[in-house]
C-alpha cells in the first residue's frame, strides 16, 4: 500500500488551484500554511509567493502519483482576520482568526480523527472577506430571486385579463363611444340610440341603496368594533355578517320578492303603511343595501380597528366616555378608510344584476327625452331601467342590435365601476398621506 | 363605619406594622383586593393604605402587580377582558369598584402609563381634551390650564412655539412628558404614575421629580417605578410587591435601610435572581 502524502494548494483571486509541495505528514502540510497570509492590497502577487491567495487547500493523493482530486473539497474551514480573541473551530459560524490558530486547530482535529483525508479528497482553508458571500448565502439570494419573479409574474397575470378585457371591450365599443350616446334614450327597439334611462336608472338605484346600506352598516360596524364585548351576542352578530357576505346575489333577489310579496300581503289583507308592495326601484335598492351591508360593516370595522388601541385608553384614562373617544379621536381618523369601503360597494351595486332582475329592474321603462323628468324618469314605486339588466337585454333578448351599441354599454358600466373604484383609491392614497401616527 | 374599617386596619397592621396610618389620612385604601386575569391571579389579598398628600412608591420586579394596582384606582382595569377584581378600593370611604359613574372618577385621577401616548391632535389640543370634555370652553381658560400643565410636565419650552403641531410628530420622550401633562390637565386629586420616566432623560426627569415633589401638598401621588432609586428619592412611603402580594410597606426610609423581610432588602439593594 503506497504512503499518502498530503500537497499544498493555493488558489489567487478565485482562480485555479495550483497544486505546490508535498509533504509526508497532514501536520508538514498544515505547518507549510504559515507561507500563506490573508490576502490584502499591498501584498504584490507572484508565482513564487503564494502570500496573496485567498484560500489555500491540503489535497491527499498517493505517493508518487499525480494529484488527481475530487470536485468539491472534503472540508472548509474560513480563516476571518477581523475576528478578536480566538476560540472558534473554523466554521462559517465560528471562524479562526488567524493562520497560526488555523494551523493549530486543523493539526489538532486531525489528530483527533475528525478531519480524515482519504486519497483523492481535499481540505479547504478560505479566507473570508469582510461582508463576502458564502456560497449558502448565495443560494438563499437566489432562490430569493426566483420567489419575487414567481409572486410577480402571478400578480402581472391578475392584471393580464383586465387590460384585455378593457381593450377589447373599447376596440368593440368604439363605434357607438360618444357624449350623444351617454344623453340619449334607446329608441327603434333598442337598436339606436343611447343609454341614457338605463344610466339614470343605475345611478338611482345605487345612491338608494347607499342611503339604507351606508348609516346602518356603519353604526353597526361602529358598534361592533368599539362597543360590543365578546359574548354570545357578538358572535352571532359576527356570524350573521359573515354568512350575509356569502350569501349568492340571485338569493337575495329571490327573499326581496319575498319580502316584496310579504308586504304586499300586510297592505292587502290590514291596510297597514308599507314602503313598497310591487317590484319597484326601492324594492331593488333595498335588495342591493341588503347584498352591500356586510361589506360595509366588515370594511367599517377594520378602518376603526386600523386606530390604535392605545388613543382610546388614553381617552379612557382621561374619564372620556367611549362615544367622546369615538367622535373626537376614533372617527376622525378612520373616516376615510370607512369611505374607502362604501365608495367600493356603489361599484359593486352598479354592476349586480341578479338582485333587481327580480325586484324592480325591467327591459324598458319609456322615459321623457326633455325636461326636468328626464332627469328624474322614475319614482321611488316606478320600474326602472339598469345598465346591467339593459346590457343582459340588447345582449339576448333583442335582436338585431347592433355589436357596437352591446360593447359600447358594457364599456360604460365598466368605465363607471373603473371611475368609481379610482376615487376610492385616491382616497386611500390621501388617507396615507395624511397619516398622522 | 368604623366598625368596618377596623378589621382593615388589623389586616394592614399584621402585613406591615410601620404601613399603619391615621384613618383620617387615608386618601385610598385597598381592602382585600384580589385580581384575576383568567386563571392568573395578578393580585392577591392586597391590604394598601394611601394617605394623603403623600407619595407613595411602589416597587416590585415584574409581573408583581404593580400595575394591576393602579388600574384598580381609575377602573381601567375594567378594559382588559377576562379580569375580575374582588374586594374594595375606597377613595374617601367609597368603594370605586362599584361606582356606576366611573367617568367623574377618572376625571379626579390623572394616570400616566408607561407607553407614552400623543394623540392625534395638536399639543394644544391633546392637554385641552380632558378639560373641554369636562365642560371648560373659555379660550383664556384653556389656554391658562396648557401652560400650566405643560410646564409641569417641562415640556413647555420645546413647544410653545409650535402648541398647533400633532402630538403623535413629538419624539417619545416628549410624548411621555405629554401624556405627563395630559394627566394633569384635570387638577387631579390623585397622580397615579406608572414608569411615567421612561423614555425621558435623566436631567428632565429630576426636573419632574422636583415638581412631583411641589405637587404632593395638593396631590396624592402613586408612583410605580422599576428604578428603586427613583422610589427611595421621591417616595414617603415605598410599598414592596411581589408575585401579586404586598410584602412589605412602610416609610421609605425603613424600606431601604431596615426592611422587615428578606425578599425586600435582597431587591433593594439589587441582588435579586
Amino acid at each position: 500500500m503506497p504512503e499518502l502524502c498530503y500537497r499544498v494548494a493555493w488558489r489567487r483571486q478565485q482562480g485555479e488551484f495550483q497544486a505546490g509541495e508535498a509533504f509526508a505528514s497532514f501536520a508538514e502540510a498544515a505547518a507549510a500554511l504559515w507561507a500563506w497570509q490573508p490576502q490584502s492590497e499591498t501584498s504584490v502577487p507572484s508565482a513564487q509567493n503564494p502570500a496573496c491567495t485567498n484560500a489555500v487547500e491540503i489535497w491527499c493523493c498517493r505517493q508518487g502519483e499525480e494529484a488527481g482530486v475530487a470536485p468539491r473539497p472534503q472540508y472548509r474551514f474560513i480563516v476571518y482576520g477581523k475576528v478578536g480573541g480566538g476560540g472558534g473551530n473554523g466554521s462559517e459560524a465560528a471562524p479562526w482568526w488567524g493562520v497560526g490558530e488555523a494551523i493549530k486547530g486543523l493539526v489538532e482535529l486531525h489528530r483527533s480523527g475528525v478531519i480524515a483525508l482519504q486519497p483523492g479528497q481535499r481540505l479547504r482553508l478560505c479566507h473570508r472577506e469582510i461582508f463576502a458571500t458564502s456560497a449558502g448565502q448565495k443560494r438563499k439570494a437566489c432562490a430569493e430571486n426566483i420567489a419575487r419573479m414567481v409572486f410577480l409574474a402571478m400578480s402581472l397575470m391578475l392584471v393580464l385579463p383586465v387590460a384585455a378585457i378593457l381593450i377589447y371591450l373599447i376596440i368593440k365599443g368604439w363605434p357607438a363611444l360618444s357624449i350623444s350616446f351617454l344623453l340619449e334614450n334607446p329608441q327603434q327597439r333598442m337598436t339606436a340610440g343611447g343609454i341614457w334611462a338605463p344610466l339614470v336608472g343605475t345611478f338611482f338605484l345605487v345612491l338608494l341603496s347607499l342611503l339604507v346600506a351606508a348609516p346602518i352598516g356603519i353604526l353597526a360596524g361602529v358598534y361592533l368594533n368599539e362597543y360590543a364585548r365578546d359574548n354570545w351576542l357578538t358572535r352571532i352578530i359576527n356570524l350573521g355578517v359573515v354568512n350575509l357576505a356569502g350569501v349568492p346575489s340571485i338569493v337575495h333577489a329571490l327573499f326581496g320578492v319575498g319580502v316584496i310579496m310579504f308586504l304586499a300581503e300586510l297592505k292587502r289583507k290590514y291596510g297597514v303603511w308599507v314602503p313598497f308592495y310591487d317590484r319597484c326601484l326601492l324594492a331593488a335598492s333595498c335588495t342591493l343595501a341588503v347584498m352591500t351591508l356586510p361589506v360595509i360593516i366588515t370594511s367599517t370595522r377594520e378602518a376603526l380597528a386600523s386606530v390604535p388601541m392605545s388613543f382610546r385608553e388614553a381617552c379612557w384614562n382621561m374619564g372620556a366616555t367611549r362615544w367622546q373617544t369615538i367622535r373626537t379621536i376614533v372617527l376622525p381618523n378612520s373616516i376615510s378608510g370607512i369611505l374607502t369601503g362604501v365608495i367600493l360597494q356603489v361599484s359593486r351595486a352598479a354592476g349586480e344584476t341578479a338582485p333587481i332582475l327580480l325586484t324592480g329592474a325591467v327591459f324598458s321603462v319609456p322615459v321623457p327625452d326633455h325636461g326636468w323628468r328626464a332627469f328624474v324618469p322614475y319614482g321611488l314605486h316606478d320600474r326602472c331601467m339598469a345598465l346591467s339588466m339593459h346590457l343582459y337585454t340588447i345582449s339576448t333578448q333583442v335582436v338585431n342590435v347592433p355589436e357596437h351599441v352591446e360593447y359600447g354599454t358594457a364599456v360604460v358600466l365598466i368605465g363607471l365601476v373603473l371611475v368609481v373604484n379610482s376615487v376610492s383609491i385616491g382616497l386611500r392614497v390621501y388617507l396615507r398621506l395624511r397619516k398622522k401616527w | 363605619m368604623k366598625t368596618q374599617t377596623e378589621p382593615s386596619a388589623r389586616l394592614s397592621s399584621a402585613t406591615a406594622p410601620s404601613g399603619l396610618v391615621q384613618q383620617s389620612d387615608v386618601h385610598i385604601s385597598f381592602r382585600n383586593v384580589s385580581v384575576s386575569y383568567g386563571p392568573v391571579m395578578a393580585l392577591r389579598e392586597v391590604n394598601l393604605e394611601v394617605c394623603r398628600g403623600e407619595i407613595l412608591g411602589i416597587i416590585g420586579p415584574a409581573n408583581s402587580g404593580k400595575s394591576t394596582l393602579l388600574k384598580c384606582i381609575n377602573r381601567t382595569i375594567d378594559f382588559v377582558p377576562n379580569a375580575r377584581v374582588t374586594g374594595q378600593v375606597l377613595i374617601d370611604g367609597q368603594d370605586v369598584l362599584k361606582l356606576r359613574n366611573v367617568y367623574a372618577l377618572r376625571r379626579r385621577i390623572g394616570m400616566v402609563f408607561p407607553l407614552p401616548v400623543g394623540l392625534p391632535l395638536s399639543v394644544y389640543e391633546n392637554v385641552a381634551y380632558a378639560p373641554r370634555r369636562a365642560g371648560v370652553r373659555q379660550r383664556h381658560e384653556l389656554d391658562a390650564i396648557v401652560e400650566r400643565c405643560l410646564r409641569q410636565a417641562m415640556l413647555w419650552d420645546e413647544v410653545k412655539e409650535r402648541l398647533d403641531i400633532l402630538g403623535t410628530k413629538l419624539s417619545g420622550g416628549q410624548q411621555q412628558r405629554l401624556t405627563l401633562a395630559r394627566a394633569l390637565s384635570l387638577d387631579p386629586e390623585i397622580l397615579c404614575l406608572d414608569e411615567f420616566s421612561i423614555a425621558i432623560d435623566p436631567v428632565t426627569t429630576m426636573r419632574i421629580e422636583d415638581i412631583l415633589r411641589e405637587l404632593k401638598q395638593q396631590v396624592t401621588i402613586v408612583l410605580v417605578t422599576n428604578l428603586v432609586q427613583q422610589a427611595r428619592r421621591l417616595a414617603d412611603r415605598t410599598a414592596f410587591f411581589m408575585a401579586g402580594r404586598l410584602v412589605e410597606v412602610g416609610s421609605t426610609e425603613t424600606i431601604f435601610e431596615h426592611p422587615q423581610c428578606e425578599l425586600t432588602r435582597r431587591y433593594v439593594v439589587g441582588d435579586f435572581g
